[in-house]
């Protein structure tokens, strides 16, 4: 086969890749906004940062 | 050691690192969960699978969450808290009492998890493994002995049908 071919099927491959990664992410994008907007408010999980003063010297 | 001695040898666990990692556990454990000292803990997660058809780009996503298991003997309690792979915070502690789950064993396939159902609506199933090198997904800790212990205490005296 020559190179030609070979370089062109090879970019085929390249684009279809490209452009599924890139109807992924729109597809993506556009469900998490419509999440989002149509979803009830939803209180965020509490979250309890690691104290910065605490002795961390404990053994486990 | 030369060169293709440490090639061949794999990757090898910072336990400094590791040690430092054990440690924060132990104070976002204790900071949630009352008397957090007579709990023995392991790093584990849950693995969330969904697939998803969008057109011609069809697949499936992974999203893994890390979790700090604390177990007691005595009490026969296993106790969750979630958290993050650089382990800067944790969320509230879940409570699975033996007494008062529906069953819990270790599943075969398609991972080796320990799987607990508190009820009928829901479940949770904990992946562990004695060391996990991707410090982006996981928290960077050496369990080996802690998940033998463990698992002795799943396997023998926590699991039920």
């Amino acid at each position: 086969m020559p190179i030609g071919e070979i370089s062109a099927f090879l970019l085929v491959l390249v684009i279809v890749f490209v452009f599924g990664n890139l109807w992924f992410h729109f597809v993506e994008t556009m469900l998490q906004w419509l999440k989002k907007r149509f979803s009830h408010h939803k209180e965020p999980p509490t979250w309890h940062p690691l104290p910065q003063d605490e002795d961390n010297t404990r053994d486990i | 050691m030369g060169f293709f001695g440490k090639l061949f040898k794999g990757p090898e666990i910072d336990m400094e690192k590791s040690n430092a990692n054990a440690k924060k556990m132990r104070v976002l454990f204790n900071q949630t969960v009352e008397d957090g000292d007579n709990y023995r803990l392991i790093f584990g997660y849950t693995e969330d699978v969904s697939r998803f058809n969008y057109g011609f780009v069809h697949g499936s996503k992974t999203k893994i969450g890390n979790l700090i298991v604390g177990w007691n003997e005595a009490s026969q309690t296993i106790v969750v808290v979630p958290t993050v792979p650089d382990l800067s915070g944790c969320g509230d502690p879940a409570y699975y009492c033996r007494s008062e789950i529906l069953k819990a064993y270790r599943n075969k396939y398609p991972t080796d998890a320990f799987v607990i159902y508190p009820d009928k609506k829901g479940y949770i199933g904990i992946n562990a493994y004695d060391w996990l090198e991707d410090e982006k997904l996981f928290v960077y800790v050496s369990q080996a002995e802690e998940l033998t212990a463990f698992t002795d205490f799943f396997m023998n005296r926590f699991a039920a049908k």
